[in-house]
């Protein structure tokens, strides 16, 4: 298709600079042979290259719009669950029809290891984003293969489908603990505790599920540092669930935004 | 503390399990290919040592005898190579930086060869065929075989020296001609700052050594039968 017609204008192009080369002396037409070829391999540079740039763009743009998708979870709480969620939902789903889609029309074949460097962040933040929705919409972990479902409708079923690769569903997963970290800070601020305990248990899992994992990840280095990261996430969130449990009932005074409770004014949550 | 601490859920575990499974076998692929490609490495040693030779101005015929007759066992090798990629469709280029640099230095090797035999520039289809690397799903990747010629150009300022002491005086010039043409043909590409973009630099380095080396000698009329040729060269009308 694109690629077909780009090569035919090089044949035409290298016509025309064979013409021009027969007025020239002799020892240009020498190298004719060399400059033919470095045509071609100019042509498949350049499409290269442009194809990349568009992928890096569809990634940025995944990554911006996936980053609003989780601000706007972060704005849950008892009395919004429904709202906050449904709009975080239909943002990520916009996410998808917008941008991944473009993901889906640059590549093919090859290109999806080829140029995994270029939309990895983007995916990486895509899955943070979807996984995040789905963990406060049910408490449960958004597997690889519902998420990748959720791609197919993207692409012409005659091609082959974009389809998250294990990898990138790993390291947007690591990033997904800070997120939960951050969630729980704010949930045991607001007094839902049984919330945060429950992200607690969550972040617990996943780290140890992926400690098992990583070793074997290819590259791995970049994952390494996010375990680490990680595991700070999961200690900040268990130390935070500790001061809660041990300091017990003078929790249950916090209400949602009552600076009264200092005055010994309970104001009692369900 | 009690009630909640159940093993995480059996689909997360199985999920989990299922990852496992296929990292581990895409690690034992990469082993293969490891093992393959130091293979690759050995050969391609091999061939470097005997056609250091060269600079030695040992007669090219004799230079070239053991690297030609190792080509096979290189094709060989790219052969076993295709196979274990077989194996994972598709995959080529996540495992590809496991080959990249064996790769880059075989085609150095070989477009060296071809260049010492015919004076012309290995093409990409060509140095393909000799590998073996013309399949559907086991091609030679093009920047490779473009950074492959760079290498190959970082050889040729110090055999132009060491042919000039071996006096071989027509060399220079030969090398001149090839170098300038090989410069020209680059710069249609456009590049980014990587490495290729890097080795691209380093030809025009090896383009003025070799420009010098010619120059040295011009001026001291050392250079045989070139009067009516280099009019030629120099004529940009």
């Amino acid at each position: 298709m694109a690629s077909k017609s780009k090569t035919h204008r090089l044949h035409q192009l290298s016509g025309t600079a064979l013409q021009s080369i027969a007025k020239r002396p002799r020892t240009i037409t020498t190298e004719s042979y060399m400059k033919d070829a470095f045509a071609n391999y100019a042509g498949y540079l350049n499409e290269l290259n442009e194809k990349r740039e568009r992928v890096v763009k569809a990634s940025r743009d995944i990554t911006i719009n996936s980053k609003k998708v989780i601000f706007q979870v972060h704005r849950i709480s008892r009395d919004n669950k429904e709202e906050v969620l449904k709009k975080a939902e239909a943002d990520l789903v916009a996410v998808k029809d917008q941008y991944i889609s473009r993901l889906v029309k640059e590549l093919q074949g090859t290109d999806f290891w080829k140029l995994r460097r270029a939309y990895s962040p983007g995916v990486q933040e895509y899955v943070e984003a979807a996984t995040f929705c789905k963990f406060c919409r049910t408490g449960t972990l958004l597997d690889l293969e519902e998420l990748n479902a959720g791609l197919l409708p993207l692409s012409d079923p005659a091609i082959e489908p974009l389809q998250i690769n294990v990898l990138d569903y790993l390291l947007g997963l690591a990033d997904l603990t800070g997120e939960l970290m951050r969630l729980a800070i704010g949930r045991i601020s607001d007094g839902e505790l049984d919330f945060a305990e429950k992200i607690c248990r969550f972040s617990r899992d996943i780290y140890r599920e992926l400690t098992l994992v990583v070793p074997l990840m290819d590259n791995n280095s970049d994952m390494k540092t996010k375990m680490d990261t990680m595991l700070q996430s999961v200690l900040k969130i268990e130390n935070a669930c500790l001061s809660v449990h041990v300091r017990g009932s003078e929790y249950t005074l916090l209400g949602s935004s009552d600076p009264s409770f200092l005055m010994g004014v309970p104001d009692m949550q369900s | 503390m009690t009630g909640g601490e159940t093993d995480a859920p059996a689909s997360m575990e199985k999920q989990f399990e299922d990852f496992r499974v296929k990292l581990d076998e895409a690690g034992s692929l990469r082993e293969r290919i490891r093992a393959v490609v130091n293979e690759i490495e050995s050969i391609t040693r091999l061939m470097h040592a005997s056609l250091l030779h060269v600079h030695q101005s040992r007669p090219l015929s004799e230079v070239l005898e053991k690297p030609k007759a190792q080509v096979d066992g290189l094709k060989e090798l790219y052969g076993r190579l295709a196979e274990v990629l077989c194996e994972c469709p598709g995959e080529y280029y996540r495992f590809h930086n496991d080959w990249r640099s064996e790769t880059q230095t075989v085609v150095s090797l070989l477009a060296f060869m071809h260049w010492l035999e015919t004076g012309k520039l290995l093409m990409h289809t060509e140095a393909e065929e000799k590998l073996g690397m013309n399949q559907a799903e086991f091609a030679l990747d093009i920047e490779d075989y473009l950074i492959g010629l760079c290498f190959l150009s970082n050889e040729m300022p110090r055999y132009v020296v060491n042919q000039v002491l071996a006096g071989n005086y027509d060399c220079p010039r030969k090398v001149l001609r090839f170098l300038t043409d090989l410069h020209a043909a680059f710069r249609m590409l456009n590049l980014r700052n990587d490495f290729l973009r890097k080795k691209f630099d380093s030809l025009k380095y090896d383009l003025k050594r070799v420009e010098e080396v010619y120059y040295d000698m011009k001026i001291r009329h050392l250079a045989n039968g070139d009067s009516a040729e280099d009019n030629g060269t120099q004529g940009q009308s």
